[in-house]
């Protein structure tokens, strides 16, 4: 029994111990949630209203002399996967990746990694990786997305792949994020109407100077903005799936903690009373 | 006059989301003004002054800086990578920009790359002073 106890003991310190981790993982992931929200909050309408421009645009174009107006003649794609650098944030990196796999299964494909857990799972899966440049999503800033955007374009255009896509986690609260894959080139994959409906459409865009210049002008600003968009929206999402998770491991920690002190409490009464009655029974032998 | 939906949207919040009478800025052709009623029209934003005439008559001047300007079904959506309002730049701060950027060029031995940075430090700074005063 006294053996027992001490290993209750042990263990009791060792769960308490891991509640204070938990708790202070919980603690620094709500103090940095509280300013990554605030820049995901400022940058989602531009987040919004650029791609449903994009969208509306991809609707309405019937103007294919851009290469990234065109439907891609390279079956290949990349997808820029915005995951977290640290693990510890509950389903939150599986999940992208999840996610991601359902959505290239089949494909052939290359990858962008933006956060450490993603730059680390491609290297295992021996997918190709454009570069580990930013490999570190914490220290992203839209100079860095307009850089991105800028290698994209460059091997966009040279035909190193047809498509570009981005992979990241929605903030939709404080409980919930829900991983996302959207079409960012070329145009026509962002388009959501039929052949027949996009014969009917009489009104025009009119592009200017003309929609080759106007389209190399604003794709590369437009992937950085959504790069950026992204990469507000998936930093906040990480936060919070972090935050539930410590939360929900430090309540465990508590609950665990609690039972085991019953446990622990319950064997030192017996022990005492098997004491006793030791005693009053060699009392009485005497 | 008519007015139109206007949205101006930047990477660090949406900076106007209203009725417009009319909004000129600057495109990587020249200066351009829209009213209400253009038809869709879509073009990629160079460095300028804008500004944007309200129903009420006040004009806001601001500084624009690439983007792109897109008028869908009469809805007017300006997605610029800055854009400042005149009240919210520093003329402090671009000028000390203006004075650095100019001293890294004429001091030289840049690279290519350091060149176009310090290039579009220069002109960023040159936009803003141009609009603040």
């Amino acid at each position: 029994m006294a053996g027992n106890m001490k290993s209750v003991k042990l263990r009791i310190k060792s769960v308490q111990s891991t509640m204070q981790i938990t708790k202070a993982m919980e603690l620094v992931a709500s103090s940095k949630l509280r300013r990554a929200k605030e820049y995901a909050d400022a940058c989602r309408p531009y987040f919004h209203e650029l791609y449903e421009t994009l969208e509306e645009i991809a609707d309405g174009n019937t103007d294919f002399t851009s290469v990234y107006a065109k439907k891609a003649d390279s079956p290949r794609y990349c997808y820029v996967v915005l995951a977290g650098d640290r693990g510890l944030a509950g389903g939150y990196n599986s999940n992208l990746f999840k996610a991601l796999e359902a959505e290239a299964a089949g494909k052939d494909y290359v990858v962008l990694p933006l956060g450490k857990k993603a730059a680390e799972y491609f290297r295992r899966r021996e997918i190709p990786i454009l570069t580990e440049k930013y490999a570190q999503i914490a220290d992203v800033s839209v100079s860095d997305c307009f850089e991105m955007a800028k290698m994209l374009c460059k091997k966009f255009r040279n035909r190193e792949f047809g498509h570009i896509e981005l992979c990241y986690t929605r903030f939709l609260s404080m409980l919930s994020q829900q991983t996302d894959v959207i079409s960012m080139l070329p145009l026509t994959d962002l388009d959501r109407k039929s052949p027949e409906e996009k014969k009917q459409i009489r009104n025009l865009i009119l592009y200017e100077p003309g929609a080759e210049e106007v389209f190399d002008a604003i794709v590369p600003e437009y992937l950085a903005g959504l790069i950026y968009g992204g990469v507000c929206e998936s930093r906040v999402s990480e936060l919070a799936a972090r935050r539930t998770a410590m939360e929900a491991a430090t309540n465990n920690a508590e609950e665990m903690i609690e039972n085991l002190n019953l446990y622990y409490n319950r064997a030192r009464q017996a022990s005492i009373t098997q004491e006793i009655t030791e005693i009053v029974g060699g009392a009485e032998g005497i | 006059m008519k007015t139109f939906p206007l949205c101006i949207g930047t990477p660090d919040g949406l900076q106007f989301d209203g009725e417009a009478e009319r909004i000129f800025c600057r495109s990587i052709t020249g200066d351009l003004e829209i009213l209400a009623g253009h038809c869709n029209f879509c073009t990629a934003l160079g460095m300028g002054r804008a500004y944007v005439a309200l129903p009420d008559g006040t004009r806001r001047e601001a500084a624009c800086i690439g983007g792109m300007l897109s008028v869908m079904n009469g809805n007017c959506r300006v997605l610029a990578t800055t854009w400042e309002w005149v009240e919210d730049i520093d003329a402090q701060r671009a000028r000390e920009a203006k004075e650095r950027a100019e001293k890294a060029i004429a001091t030289g031995g840049l690279t290519e790359q350091e060149y176009k940075i310090a290039e579009a430090r220069l002109k960023r700074a040159l936009v803003r002073l141009g609009v603040k005063e």
